[in-house]
């Protein structure tokens, strides 16, 4: 005569899983038109912007204020943007049209030291690339597939300092931890050989790793510490070791359209958010198949992102809301993660059908930014 | 029975220490209704001391304000009403009015007042009357110094980015700081009549790696202290003799563009020292008002760290459980209040016998708390500026004791002038305050998102 209620583990309540945004604190107003992107810097002094109007945008995180702004287009889009992720050096590369920028902000947005180091890590691939430019050219006719190139001494002039031109639109710009390896991906290329580029900035290089690629790329990432590399295309993720050159898994969220994936900082757990409103957990020492299935939207999921430190993670969703939970991972992974749904963030304004686009939290404070379609940022605390 | 009841009876024995509203002393105490509130009170008082004019009071029972009635505060507390209580009277506090404000072109981030009773103007050997000055620092990185008939006085445009701080030092010299990671002394010369008078930069001082947030400066000793984004605290020489030489990396990089605007070379000179330990960026930095020695810094780092000067170490850590982005040192209590990012004041005991890291907890800010300043006229308050675009008068005094915390609320809530009639908009978004300062002749001036700076006084 046991009450099945009582078998069920009771959920903590939120009030004890503080700190978590909860209220918006701060407001960014500028952009013409939708954002896209965001990206904090990695002291999250600084958050940078891009979006509909062409421009890439720098701002105070907490005061609001637009500290700096270019424009890299009057007719394309800036889809994303990330600041490389070292502390040594301030570059943000920015997604516009068919080419990645790799910007150094000015405005004493970065110092002198950081200054000059991020010219040298720019600059050091053309030197790498003409003096290995001999043996390839008497070897194969390679099709030239990107090209790295400085740009005019307008844009230098700006910060912009190296720019890549790619054959199609890349909509997705993901790091690895070290800053040199980066990878792209063109969902909207005709050819899938192509869709997912992985690059070099020290050696301004650029390769294909997938001759054939099943199903149309999305999105990717690089594990933290292992040499593993995480490919979501519509309906599936595979994950692959970039040392071996082989498949090691393969996932199936059952999602019908991912647009967003998000590696927990430990390594062994991933979050898929998805258009058909659903967020997804998978732990990756489990099977094939999610751990949990979220569903706390009405509208499309864009964007997902676990917190770099506390135990959170946070979606964002067409119908305007961002969704924060609590969500812990144990070390020993003997213990399942526990979700609780926390707080619904609420403030954008849904235009024409979208939301908020994009979600980063801060690095090491429970504050999270999130990026919409009414062309405002707004930072939660 | 009923009837002793309602016209339940307390002895209180009135005081006061102003010395224009005294009772006559044979005035010993007074048996009262318990059902009085503030204001019967007050009248009472009025009408023993056959004002002309009511001046309006405060009751202080056992150095709390009365917020209930006589017999509601005797039951919370548990006193038998045979007691005789001590009751203090204060002037209530007016609330203070919308005087002027100075419009600029950008947000206004940091504000500071030159005044006869200000303390830049104590280094003064001359006996020479102190024009009162409002100083202004900029988004727009430059500093003004206005007049008090809405004037421009004086400008300094030397920074090369948003100015975040500026203090005077003396009634002529300023120093001020910001994103350019630079600190900037200049010389004022005030023209006391006309438009002569002038800023003039006079060092540029290096060391800092990131932004400069907020300043701290101690003329006597000719010391400025930093807060800076690259999580460290900068002690500063005014002097330039004193001062180190700048380090080399850190010098604007030779441009040649820039070279040619920039053709007149200022003397460069670097820290003092530079006091690390802080985990995160470092927000606010002040230094103990009784001894000049000791310094206290806040940070995003959740801390307040207590710094010896003279030996550059850091002799306490108080975590917090957040952001922390503003402080300011209370001389009568030694406590230090610190504004944070989870939208309230939290008083904290830095001294090592202090049992309780929060001695109390002020209330009512809706979003983050960046300024702070104390009032010149009163031990027991503060006025704090905020992002959720008002400042906020603080009686110390006037705290009520919770379950697990002492809360104070605030007294008086000044909005911006900019926003008058309209709903205070969501997040603070256009009003939001960046910087408060409280001086007894000018009154409490703020500046922020709405590109004001604004005067407000109390007619007291
Ligand atoms: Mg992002």
């Amino acid at each position: 005569n046991i009450d099945p209620e009582s078998l069920l583990p009771k959920l903590p309540d939120p009030n004890e899983l503080r700190p978590f945004p909860s209220v918006c604190a701060t407001i960014y107003k500028g952009h013409e038109g939708r954002i896209r992107s965001l990206s904090i810097e990695s002291y999250g002094k600084y958050v940078a912007t891009g979006g509909d109007d062409g421009t890439v945008r720098v701002w105070e995180i907490v005061s609001g204020k637009q500290l700096w702004r270019i424009r890299l287009s009057s007719s394309e889009a800036v889809n994303q943007v990330s600041w490389q992720p070292s502390r040594e050096t301030c570059i943000i590369a920015a997604c516009c049209g068919e080419q990645v920028h790799f910007i150094v902000p000015q405005g004493e947005i970065c110092n002198p030291e950081q200054d000059r180091r991020s010219r040298e890590v720019l600059d050091s691939g053309f030197g790498y690339a003409a003096s290995n430019a001999t043996k390839t050219a008497a070897g194969v006719d390679k099709p030239s597939s990107a090209n790295w190139l400085r740009p005019s001494q307008t844009l230098q002039d700006k910060g912009v300092l190296l720019t890549i031109t790619l054959r199609s639109s890349p909509k997705t710009l993901a790091w690895h931890r070290r800053g040199d390896y980066f990878s792209t991906v063109s969902p909207s290329t005709t050819s899938t050989s192509t869709a997912v580029a992985v690059h070099t900035l020290s050696k301004h290089q650029t390769q294909y790793p997938f001759r054939r690629l099943k199903g149309l790329a999305q999105t990717v990432c690089f594990h933290p510490s292992k040499p593993l590399f995480f490919v979501a295309t519509r309906q599936s993720i595979r994950i692959y070791d970039l040392q071996q050159q082989r498949l090691e898994k393969q996932l199936q969220p059952g999602a019908q359209w991912i647009s967003a994936i998000s590696l927990h900082p430990l390594g062994s757990n991933l979050l898929v958010s998805s258009y058909d409103k659903r967020l997804l957990w998978h732990d990756l020492d489990l099977g094939a198949t999610p751990y949990k299935t979220l569903r706390y939207h009405s509208k499309a999921i864009r964007s997902v992102q676990f917190h770099p430190s506390l135990p959170l993670f946070a979606d964002a969703s067409d119908d305007g809301t961002l969704q924060v939970f609590h969500g812990n991972v144990m070390g020993d992974s003997l213990d399942n993660a526990t979700v609780v749904p926390l707080k619904v963030l609420r403030g954008h304004k849904v235009v024409k059908n979208l939301g908020v686009l994009d979600v980063e939290w801060h690095p090491r404070e429970a504050w999270c930014v999130s990026a919409g379609a009414d062309g405002v940022a707004r930072l939660w605390t | 029975m009923e009837t002793s009841t309602t016209t339940a009876k307390v002895k209180i024995h009135l005081t006061t220490r102003s010395e224009d509203i005294q009772l006559p002393v044979e005035t010993g105490p007074i048996l009262v209704p318990t059902e009085l509130r503030r204001y019967q009170l007050s009248t009472l008082v009025n009408t023993l001391l056959e004002t002309v004019q009511p001046v309006p009071l405060e009751f202080l029972v056992n150095g709390q304000f009365l917020r209930t009635s006589l017999d509601e505060y005797l039951t919370q507390n548990g006193i038998s009403a045979e007691t005789t209580l001590n009751v203090e009277y204060v002037k209530a506090l007016i609330p203070p009015l919308h005087v002027a404000s100075y419009e600029h072109d950008d947000w206004v981030s940091a504000v500071d007042v030159l005044s006869n009773s200000a303390r830049a103007a104590q280094t003064s050997r001359s006996d020479d009357l102190i024009p009162e000055r409002i100083l202004s620092g900029s988004y727009d990185g430059t500093i003004r110094i206005w007049n008090m008939s809405s004037e421009v006085v004086a400008t300094g445009a030397a920074h090369t980015a948003a100015i975040k701080a500026a203090k005077f030092l003396s009634p002529t010299q300023v120093v001020s700081a910001g994103i350019d990671r630079t600190l900037r002394l200049w010389k004022y010369d005030d023209a006391a009549v006309g438009s002569a008078s002038t800023l003039t930069a006079t060092l540029e001082l290096y060391g800092h790696k990131s932004s400069i947030d907020n300043i701290a400066v101690h003329s006597p000793s000719s010391r400025i202290l930093s807060a800076s984004s690259d999580h460290t605290v900068g002690v500063w020489s005014t002097r330039k003799n004193d001062a180190p030489a700048a380090p080399e990396s850190l010098l604007p990089i030779a441009n040649k563009r820039r070279k040619l605007s920039n053709t007149t070379q200022r003397p460069q000179r670097g820290p003092l020292s530079l006091l690390s330990g802080h985990q995160s960026q470092v927000s606010d930095v002040c230094f103990d008002e009784k001894d000049a020695t000791v310094a206290y810094s806040t940070s995003w780092d959740h801390t307040v760290k207590t710094w010896d000067l003279t030996t550059s170490a850091c002799v306490d850590t108080r975590t917090t459980a957040q952001s922390l982005f503003s402080i300011l040192h209370l001389p009568e209590t030694g406590l230090l209040a610190t504004g944070t990012s989870a939208r309230h004041i939290s008083l904290i005991d830095p001294r090592a016998s202090a049992t309780v890291i929060s001695a109390m907890t002020l209330r009512g800010h809706t979003n983050a708390v960046v300024s702070l300043a104390q009032d010149p006229n009163s031990n027991h308050q503060i006025v704090s500026g905020s992002h959720d675009g008002t400042c906020r008068v603080w009686d110390l005094r006037s705290v009520k004791q919770g379950n697990a915390e002492k809360t104070g609320e605030s007294v008086y809530v000044i909005e911006r002038d900019s926003a008058k009639g309209r709903k205070r908009p969501e997040a603070g978004d256009g009003v939001k305050v960046f910087g408060v300062c409280w001086d007894k002749d000018v009154g409490i001036v703020s500046g922020g998102e709405d590109k004001q700076v604004q005067i407000n006084k109390g007619s007291q």
